[in-house]
């Protein structure tokens, strides 16, 4: 674990995508097979194996250990945490001189986590991390915290730890990004491509895979052969992957998040299929055989429990519209015709609230994507005939046919540095619209600028900074964006009330002053319209 | 002994001597030449010879203004009080201030640090009474390389970007940092090229015998094979040059990650011209000083840490001077 801080520094210390990857590869060739399957899980910020389970360890517990260690008073450990605004970048900072400094290995730092996992109260997993905080060396330490937290925060993405395998063990980086998005496990797929057995990963339960995205219509330009497409309703809810099997049944979402608790009614309707499945599908608030507008299936979002009442209130179904996986077979691989027979044969028929979506040809796009609309869904998704599921990939094989609902010229008021590439400039803005003499904030975006746009804003914004918190500047209002997006919906995180769906930015205005923005009147008005 | 804060400065009404004033006032001590402590004309003005030059080179003072010139060691009185300069390795210059009045001790560092700098006089805790210290750093989260460490992370960066058909640029202040950079890059025969505001003040680090060497004037055309050492302000037009240029940044800000977003630099060197928390802490204990007042920084919480080692300390803010105005 030791070197591996000192690799993670020296990825840290350069903006070279292939130096990064350079210095991973080097370190991970030199490594035995368990070390270096360990050191892929820490590089991808995964303290334990089971990828489903979590260390439950957050920022008061870790604060509250480091509490114990230190000879400074609480308040200032906390304007610690928020100058430096990384808890484990805090923590092995602060720690300088407080530990014993003792070398740890990679699978001592993985017993480590395996023990704060099984450590039943708040108190024990406290009393773990002292003793752990009193004996390691704090750069590693900072970087074992880091691993907790779920972001190394080195600009290093999991791509780029899977070039990093790839060099390491000499083979092509396609094979393993291939076998990545097929397993949606990292770690496996490092420990196959050590065996030269990638070919043989696949798809397996439980372990959520990458979803396969669709072009915007705008950037494919027009449909060429209408007749090798078919068409599907695009719908307004939450892209989620079913898995069902060995007694068990599973619903991740896009940020592959197993969420099944929230939605007893699926869970409870699954246990009777008689299948083992991967299907791929959304999940909609729906009642009177169609979906409702999303700012109600919001109420059933991160529920741990959910009331009989809100299951009266909000009922949900699930639309499949794809298959991973049936049986024993893998059906990623397959055609899109042979998919869709084989998951009407599994799925059709079930009943509310388990829904397969339909799927005709494609004739009058315009025609068609009106009829969706009127079914209150969002446009349509096509599909190329022949095409195979390219999890993770927005290939063009499948093409999502949405217009924006309305745009609104709104005002910068915070500023947050980006990730990646992105991350030296100011590149993600939370915008507001006027409300009086004051301005409410209604969304954030950070796509649709050009490099050399959000550069020259960057600047722009490092002038109208009024305060600081981390990566987070509020600026002065001043900057007006225009901005496009597919729908409103209520928010309780916004002091307007309101969020915009799916915002990106059109152009900036510079034309345009702060005064000449929208204001909060029109948001009303759209919303209201849109709930017709 | 008495000590007033306020918005003009700091006051030391019992023998009526200004530290640092930010107007003019009547008899004031330079404690060094950054624009945040040495400004105004003032009627008699105490500083180092290296801050008075630098002085009269940043501000316009008059002819017959009366300066009086306190090498290091060097003690002058003032009414009844003795002031003697020592070094506080800040920037060429810089001072710490003892006074003696009464039998009393006390000490004003102005910026300061423990640590060795790169060019400069090295620093030591002066005994007193009371203590006047800065904390620009005063958070535990705050610690920063040794100089030597500093200057080898400085070549070997330098000569990294260069073997890679890359051109380095070291972000710095005008004063202290850049000549610091420039020092240590030609001390290892790195070929530099240095921006105006921070070459102005060259001649004055020569004169204190850091020889810097061989250095060229910044040229927006050439530089090729140099190292660049500019102004902050310099890094986003250097990027949009289209030139290959990777940015460091040496500073004390860049102890913490999130400088590289700050700084918009990829390579952080945390090397400071102030003191880290530990060395603040240190200077402190050694100076042995009952009653602190900490002026600058993280003044609440650092006098809360001091307060916990049972030292009489103060932070002083905004609101503590505008309460005593």
């Amino acid at each position: 674990m030791d070197a591996l801080a000192t690799v993670c520094d020296a990825i840290a210390q350069t903006n070279s995508r292939l130096k990064k990857v350079r210095v991973a590869a080097e370190y991970l060739r030199g490594l035995e097979e368990a070390d270096f399957l360990l050191a892929v899980r820490f590089l991808i910020a995964s303290p334990i194996a089971d990828t489903e389970r979590q260390l439950s360890v957050g920022h008061a517990k870790l604060r509250e250990a480091v509490m114990r260690v230190l000879p400074w008073d609480e308040e200032t450990v906390r304007l610690c945490f928020r100058e430096v605004g990384d808890a484990g970048e805090a923590i092995g900072l602060l720690l300088e001189g407080h530990t014993r400094g003792d070398a740890l290995s990679l699978a001592e730092a993985a017993l480590w986590f395996q023990r704060l996992h099984a450590a039943r109260t708040a108190n024990a997993k406290v009393d773990l991390l002292e003793k752990i905080f009193l004996t390691y060396k704090p750069r590693t330490l900072l970087y074992f915290i880091k691993v907790i937290t779920g972001d190394l925060r080195i600009g290093f993405q999991a791509r780029q730890v899977e070039e990093a395998i790839a060099a390491a063990v000499d083979v092509p980086h396609a094979m393993v990004r291939e076998a990545a998005n097929r397993s949606g496990d990292l770690a496996r797929v490092a420990a196959a491509a050590r065996r030269g057995e990638l070919e043989q990963v696949g798809a397996s339960l439980f372990h959520p895979m990458d979803f396969m995205l669709a072009k915007p219509l705008e950037q494919e330009g027009a449909i060429e052969n209408p007749a090798q497409w078919v068409v599907e309703d695009k719908y307004d809810g939450i892209r989620c992957q079913l898995h069902v099997g060995n007694g068990r049944i599973a619903i991740y979402t896009r940020g592959l998040d197993e969420v099944s608790g929230s939605y007893p009614e699926i869970v409870a309707a699954l246990r009777a299929v008689p299948h083992s499945l991967i299907v791929d599908g959304e999940l909609l608030a729906w009642r009177d055989d169609r979906a409702l507008n999303f700012t109600l299936l919001q109420q059933r979002l991160a529920r741990k429990t959910v009331s009989a009442q809100l299951l009266d209130e909000v009922p949900v179904a699930f639309v499949a519209y794809d298959l991973l996986y049936a049986n024993g077979t893998l059906w990623l691989d397959r055609a899109v015709e042979d998919r869709r027979a084989e998951l009407q044969r599994v799925w059709g028929g079930l009943g509310m609230p388990l829904l397969l979506a339909p799927q005709e040809g494609l004739g009058d796009l315009d025609a068609q994507f009106e009829a969706a609309r009127t079914r209150g869904n969002e446009g349509l998704i096509l599909k190329r005939a022949g095409s195979v599921y390219e999890a993770g990939r927005r290939s063009g094989a499948w093409v999502k046919v949405k217009r924006a609902l309305a745009t609104l010229d709104v005002v910068v008021t915070a500023a947050e540095q980006g990730t990646g590439r992105r991350a030296v400039w100011l590149s993600d803005y939370t915008f507001a619209v006027r409300d009086g003499e004051r301005y409410a904030n209604v969304g954030k975006a950070y796509s649709g600028l050009t490099d050399d746009e959000v550069r020259e804003l960057t600047r722009v914004f490092r002038g109208l900074t009024t305060e600081r918190f981390g990566r987070v500047s509020l600026v002065q209002p001043s900057v007006v964006l225009e901005v496009a997006f597919d729908g409103i919906q209520k928010s309780p995180r916004h002091k307007s009330g309101f969020a915009l769906r799916f915002p990106r930015i059109v152009r900036w205005r510079r034309d345009k002053a702060p005064e000449q923005a929208d204001d909060i009147a029109r948001v009303k008005e759209l919303y209201e319209a849109s709930l017709q | 002994m008495r000590v007033d804060h306020q918005a003009e400065g700091i006051h030391l009404p019992d023998i009526d001597l200004w530290l640092d004033a930010r107007e003019p006032v009547g008899a004031n001590w330079i404690s060094h030449a950054h624009s945040d402590h040495a400004r105004g004309v003032h009627r008699c003005t105490y500083g180092t010879p290296p801050t008075l030059a630098l002085y009269r080179m940043r501000v316009d003072v008059p002819e017959d203004a009366r300066l009086c010139a306190l090498a290091y060691g060097d003690s002058v009185l003032h009414g009844e009080a003795k002031l003697t300069a020592m070094p506080a390795a800040h920037i060429v210059g810089a001072a710490q201030l003892l006074v003696e009045w009464r039998g009393e001790r006390l000490v004003y560092t102005g910026d300061i640090k423990l640590q060795r700098p790169l060019c400069g006089v090295e620093t030591r805790p002066v005994p007193c009474d009371q203590l006047i210290i800065e904390s620009t750093f005063g958070l535990p989260v705050y610690r920063f390389l040794s100089c030597e460490q500093a200057r080898e992370r400085m070549v070997a960066f330098a000569r990294e970007c260069l073997a890679d058909g890359a051109t380095p640029a070291f972000l710095g202040y005008p004063l202290g940092r850049g000549q610091e950079v420039v020092y240590a890059l030609r001390q290892a025969g790195v070929p530099v090229q240095v921006h105006g505001a921070i070459a102005r003040y060259l001649p004055v680090y020569e004169e204190q015998g850091w020889q810097m060497g061989g250095w060229e004037p910044y040229e927006a055309k050439a530089g090729k094979g140099r190292a660049l050492v500019v102004v902050p302000g310099m890094r986003a037009y250097l990027e949009a040059s289209g030139r290959n240029v990777r940015v460091a940044y040496v500073s004390g800000w860049a102890a913490l990650s999130n400088a590289r977003t700050r700084a918009g630099a990829e390579f952080l060197i945390p090397y400071s011209d102030h003191a880290g928390f530990d060395e603040l802490l240190a200077l402190v204990r050694a100076t042995g000083a009952r009653e602190v007042d900490v002026v600058h920084g993280y003044t609440e919480a650092f006098a809360r840490i001091l307060r916990a080692e049972g030292i009489a300390a103060r932070g002083i803010t905004h609101a503590t001077r505008q309460a005593q105005d």
